[in-house]
């Protein structure tokens, strides 16, 4: 379980003052739990993720991983970036072995280690190109990749279908609830797509802006497997046009159209 | 006869495209060529025009003189008595300036530790120790040695720390996140992400090595190219005098185009990137 123990976040700016980017946001996730977060850009989602990582320490509060608070970074978790960040003088293969280079595999092991899963983010012909040569979309499963490969016990997602296009994102979906179902990982998923939070989660954070905090948290009571047919039942409706609900006066125009 | 006409000018469109497209590279090549070979014209008139060659002798006649230096043993001796140490202060600035360089970027408690010497050898002009390496060390290697290196570490040190010091915030921060130990990521990230840098530094840092050469050359003229120098100027063999001081310039001139050469190769996913952004 990965418990939020009343984070908060300042960051210094410019001027000399400070910037409150998160305020007592608590909540818990359970083991094995798809769980979104959503909210406005700017509400302090990468910056959270980046707490449960290990990458960004709170200014107050903390996080707490099945009993042992979080100090750093960690082998049971890894993280896709919501910028992709590859390693451009690599090549793909390398790229997605990174993460297991790390933990001490040679080159060589990881490499080997990591096709199959090029292969299951459907980029098999692209072992040896590199960053540059691909699309964002592409790179960003990249990304995915990498951080399967590490095998973790707990998967944080950062907008990794932002670069998508929708048939590819809508195929990606698809792919992480199989690898979801079969690996049994505990996700965070962080998106701008109500109707994505909405078919891949167990619950989803909705947050507030200014300064980031918790708005509140819904039960998505969606059966599991879920397919496409999902997405035109009532409960399906009702959730995502609840989110737009919550999230549009944050934004600050009421009367803007629901998108998707 | 319709086809026929077509044909044709697709092939006349096809010359113009392909005369086009080798114009547009060999340009730069095409304006190079030409200033040098202006500057040697100029060089060439100026010098016949003179009622002696004391002083001032066409560039044909200093190409015959080095033609004739590069065969006689006395050059060769001159030369391996530069080259030799210039080789080994140069490689010396490379390896300490590399290695000084990526401790300054990493820790910033080093950069402190060593920035008074850092800023004190680069405000300095390297010329003014001869004199005391020379009270320290005499004429010899060391001496020699010693100044090509301190004319070089300074340039490299500084670049490959700005190389390290600048690395992309997120690589580093990617990197962290999986949870590897310092050394891995320094090697896997850091030092990959400062080839750019380490190599603009061994390039500025050649160029400034050749110049501490040709300084060592002039002010410590026993032996190498030096007394070449000092011996021709004595006699006033001026075409001689100007082909040992050509002979360094092409030198350097190679030694840039290597290390240039090299920092393009090393760097090269650099400028892909760049290309696309
Ligand atoms: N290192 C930092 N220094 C200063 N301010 C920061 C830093 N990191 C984030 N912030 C600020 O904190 C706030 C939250 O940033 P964060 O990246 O977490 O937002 P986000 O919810 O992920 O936005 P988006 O949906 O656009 O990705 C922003 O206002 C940002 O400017
Ligand atoms: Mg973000």
């Amino acid at each position: 379980m990965i418990e939020i123990r009343e984070i908060g976040r300042q960051f210094n700016t410019r001027d000399g003052g400070t910037f409150e980017a998160l305020k007592d946001v608590s909540f818990s996730v359970k083991d094995k739990e798809f769980f979104s977060i959503i909210g406005p850009s700017g509400c302090g989602k990468t910056t959270l993720l980046k707490m449960v990582a290990g990458l960004v320490r709170p200014t107050s509060g903390q996080i707490v991983i099945d009993g042992s608070p979080v100090s750093g970074p960690g082998n049971d978790r890894a993280m896709v970036f919501q910028h992709f960040v590859l390693l451009p003088w690599a090549d793909i293969l390398t790229n997605v072995g990174f993460g297991l280079e790390m933990r001490g595999l040679s080159r060589r092991e990881s490499r080997e280690a990591a096709r199959p899963f090029l292969d299951r983010v459907g980029l098999t012909g692209f072992a040896e190109h590199y960053p540059h040569e691909l699309s964002g979309g592409m790179q960003q499963r990249v990304g995915l990749a990498r951080a399967l490969a590490v095998s973790p016990d707990i998967l944080l997602m950062d907008e990794p279908f932002g670069a998508l296009d929708a048939q590819t994102r809508q195929l990606m979906q698809e792919d992480l609830m199989r690898i979801w179902d079969v690996e049994q990982k505990t996700v965070i998923f962080v998106t701008h797509s109500m109707d994505e939070a909405a078919y891949l989660s167990d619950r989803v954070l909705v947050m507030d802006t200014h300064p980031g905090k918790v708005r509140e948290v819904l039960d998505v009571p969606l059966p599991r497997p879920r397919d496409e047919a999902v997405r035109t039942t009532p409960v399906f409706n009702e959730l995502t046009s609840h989110m737009w609900h919550e999230l549009r006066g944050m934004i600050g125009d009421p009367t803007a159209p629901a998108p998707e | 006869m319709v086809t026929d006409q077509a044909a044709g000018a697709t092939d006349v469109e096809l010359t113009l495209a392909a005369r086009g497209g080798s114009s547009s590279r060999w340009t730069p090549w095409l304006f190079r060529i030409g200033s040098v070979g202006l500057v040697l014209l100029i060089w060439e008139l100026y010098g016949r025009a003179q009622d002696t060659t004391l002083f001032f002798v066409p560039f044909t006649s200093v190409v015959t003189a080095l033609w004739e230096l590069v065969q006689t043993t006395e050059f060769w001796d001159a030369f391996r008595q530069t080259f030799i140490p210039f080789i080994w202060g140069w490689l010396l600035s490379l390896v300490v300036g590399i290695f000084l360089g990526l401790l300054i970027g990493r820790f910033p408690a080093f950069d402190a530790l060593t920035k008074p010497y850092v800023t004190f050898l680069n405000a300095l002009p390297i010329s003014t120790l001869v004199p005391i390496a020379v009270i320290l060390f005499g004429i010899g290697y060391p001496s020699r040695i010693l100044i090509v290196f301190l004319f070089g570490v300074i340039e490299v040190t500084l670049n490959t720390a700005a190389g390290v010091r600048y690395v992309n915030r997120d690589l580093v921060e990617m990197g962290e996140s999986f949870n590897g130990t310092q050394w891995r990521l320094f090697r896997k990230v850091i030092l990959p992400a400062s080839v750019p840098g380490i190599m603009a530094g061994v390039r500025i840092g050649t160029g400034r090595a050749v110049v501490g050469m040709v300084v060592v050359e002039i002010l410590l003229v026993a032996v190498g190219m030096g007394r070449l120098i000092l011996r021709y100027r004595g006699r006033f063999q001026s075409a001689e005098l100007y082909a040992v001081v050509l002979a360094l310039i092409l030198f350097g001139i190679l030694l840039q185009v290597l290390a240039r050469r090299i920092e393009l190769r090393a760097s090269r996913w650099k400028s892909e990137m760049e290309q696309v952004a």
